[in-house]
């Protein structure tokens, strides 16, 4: 047997989230009231559970001063709206890399720091798209078909890649892109800078700005202020390029945003 | 509008055993054998042992050379349920400053974000020092160059440290209700008034509702200052930080107050 203290120790630690997130009542009753009050009658409706089972609920969650009853409705309290604010974060976190749990978990992604990683709920509504075995760049095309509709764009480039750079003097040449931020590392940048049409046309362009960050990215992430997309790397070290996630939502580009700002004050060197 | 959220198998699958949560948090922190994770946690051979194959049955760890290791995927969603957990003790520890609070200011994503504020530190006033929190504030006002804040109430001294701020060439922007307006700018001199202006040093946004939050952001130094509900503003109590996510979770908050105000 696990000594007492020790399971008191144990108890104390995580005592706060098993007694919110395992209860199949307690947990119903907060996200039933999470926008408004609601009484016992809509309540016993919503959740289908007799008064008895809803009372007891309400009860235990009024002693913990997360719901309070005012004029027979029951609401949250501050610090229930401040709570299950948060226990909503957590199940949109979990729904979030479940929806493409392909995608996080066969890649390496320890470019993506905790904090971002923490608020990948903000990818909810993001589409994972996915090359197949008869076309293997439905990716590379969604990606090039998503470059070519915006002006102003920012891309952490941890590859060098022709036919990416090529897609992208195009645009940049056609007018159609007007603005380019590139971050990239040193040994990307000495790659693009060997090839004499890229040098001139992409990092000679006077729309083009270059940012040189001294380690190498392991995230292939373009912003824009209509979309984001994320490619990234294997495990084992190898670029993906037939695995790319989108998103086009207020709350995606905002992730992706936080993430450039972050790498971006990585920086060592600007050129 | 109802909210579709459900807490799921999985979560709760986690939550629901401490040990499988310290088991977790051990193996987050340094992969590990059975006998080592014993070792650690005081838990019994037995239980860990049970617990370590619910675990790897379920693809939360994977033995490599003898020792257990969180998978990545697990890895994340053992950091986010850890992150719930920070947030609930960022709840409790300081239950004063929010408890019969009115919050409706804060936005959802700063609230989402309250973990930013682990490192804040709650300021009172005691019997003997019934000035400390305005004066922690005051003190932070006085040294600034940078000032952003959310003013919903006058004090007679904000002119004046407005004004010393402005002399030594700082920026200072405010959101204010319109009825504070004319008390709070009209002592300050015309001139250095002008000149801040139209330097772009001084913004001021006036709002005709009221503004339930008390907010500054003094170079890198922020306070929070909420109303009770009963909507007096508290003024015994502010949370204060020189963090940086602190600052960073402020700033946040004052973009989307400006953004509101100004819509």
């Amino acid at each position: 047997m696990t000594n007492i203290q020790t399971k008191m120790e144990l108890n104390k630690e995580f005592k706060d989230i098993k007694y919110i997130l395992t209860s199949n009542m307690r947990g119903k009753l907060l996200l039933a009231v999470y926008e408004i009050p609601k009484n016992l009658d809509e309540l016993r409706n919503e959740l289908k559970k007799p008064s008895a089972t809803i009372l007891h609920g309400l009860k235990e969650l009024e002693t913990i001063n997360l719901v309070r009853k005012a004029h027979k409705y029951y609401e949250l309290t501050s610090n229930g709206y401040l709570l299950t604010t948060n226990m909503i974060k957590l199940i949109e976190n979990w729904n979030s890399l479940s929806n493409c749990e392909i995608f996080w978990d066969n890649h390496d992604l320890s470019a993506i720091p905790d904090d971002i990683m923490k608020n990948i709920y903000l990818l909810k509504d993001a589409e994972y798209v996915s090359s197949t075995t008869s076309d293997l760049s439905i990716a590379f095309n969604r990606y090039i078909q998503l470059i070519s509709e915006t002006t102003k764009l920012q891309i952490i480039l941890p590859i060098y890649s022709e036919n990416h750079l090529k897609h992208i003097i195009d645009l940049l040449n056609s007018e159609q892109l007007q603005k380019l931020e590139l971050i990239v590392s040193e040994e990307i940048y000495e790659s693009i800078h060997k090839n004499k049409k890229f040098r001139k046309e992409l990092l000679n362009n006077k729309n083009v700005k270059t940012k040189i960050i001294d380690k190498n990215l392991k995230i292939f992430l373009t912003s824009s202020d209509e979309f984001m997309s994320l490619t990234l790397f294997f495990k084992d070290g190898h670029y993906d390029d037939s695995q790319i996630l989108i998103g086009r939502d207020k709350n995606t580009l905002k992730w992706a945003y936080t993430l450039i700002k972050h790498i971006g004050a990585e920086l060592c060197e600007n050129k | 509008m109802h909210v579709h959220h459900e807490i799921n198998d999985d979560i709760k699958f986690l939550a629901k055993s401490e040990i499988r949560l310290k088991i977790l948090s051990e193996l987050y922190e340094h992969p590990d054998d059975i006998r080592g994770l014993v070792k650690k946690t005081k838990i019994t051979y037995s239980s860990v042992s049970s617990n370590i194959n619910k675990l790897e049955a379920n693809k939360y760890i994977k033995k490599v050379e003898k020792k257990y290791h969180l998978n990545p995927l697990a890895e994340i969603y053992f950091k986010t349920l850890m992150d719930f957990k920070k947030s609930i003790e960022i709840i409790q520890n300081y239950d004063s400053f929010w408890d019969k609070h009115n919050i409706n200011q804060l936005s959802i994503s700063s609230i989402k974000s309250i973990t930013d504020l682990k490192n804040a530190q709650l300021i009172e006033t005691t019997p003997i020092d019934i000035y400390k929190t305005h004066n922690t504030t005051k003190n932070q006002l006085i040294k600034a160059t940078d000032v952003k804040a959310i003013f919903p109430y006058l004090h007679p001294e904000y002119p004046e440290l407005i004004e010393n701020i402005l002399i030594n060439e700082g920026s200072v922007e405010l959101i204010i209700p319109r009825s504070i307006f004319k008390a709070i700018i009209s002592p300050i001199d015309e001139s250095l008034k002008k000149k801040a202006v139209k330097q772009k040093r001084l913004k001021v946004y006036t709002v005709t509702e009221s503004l339930n939050l008390y907010l500054t952001i003094c170079d890198e130094k922020m306070s929070l200052g909420l109303f009770k509900n009963d909507g007096s503003f508290d003024q015994n109590r502010i949370l204060i930080s020189t963090d940086k996510k602190a600052y960073e979770w402020a700033d946040e908050l004052f973009k989307h107050v400006k953004h509101v105000v100004r819509q």
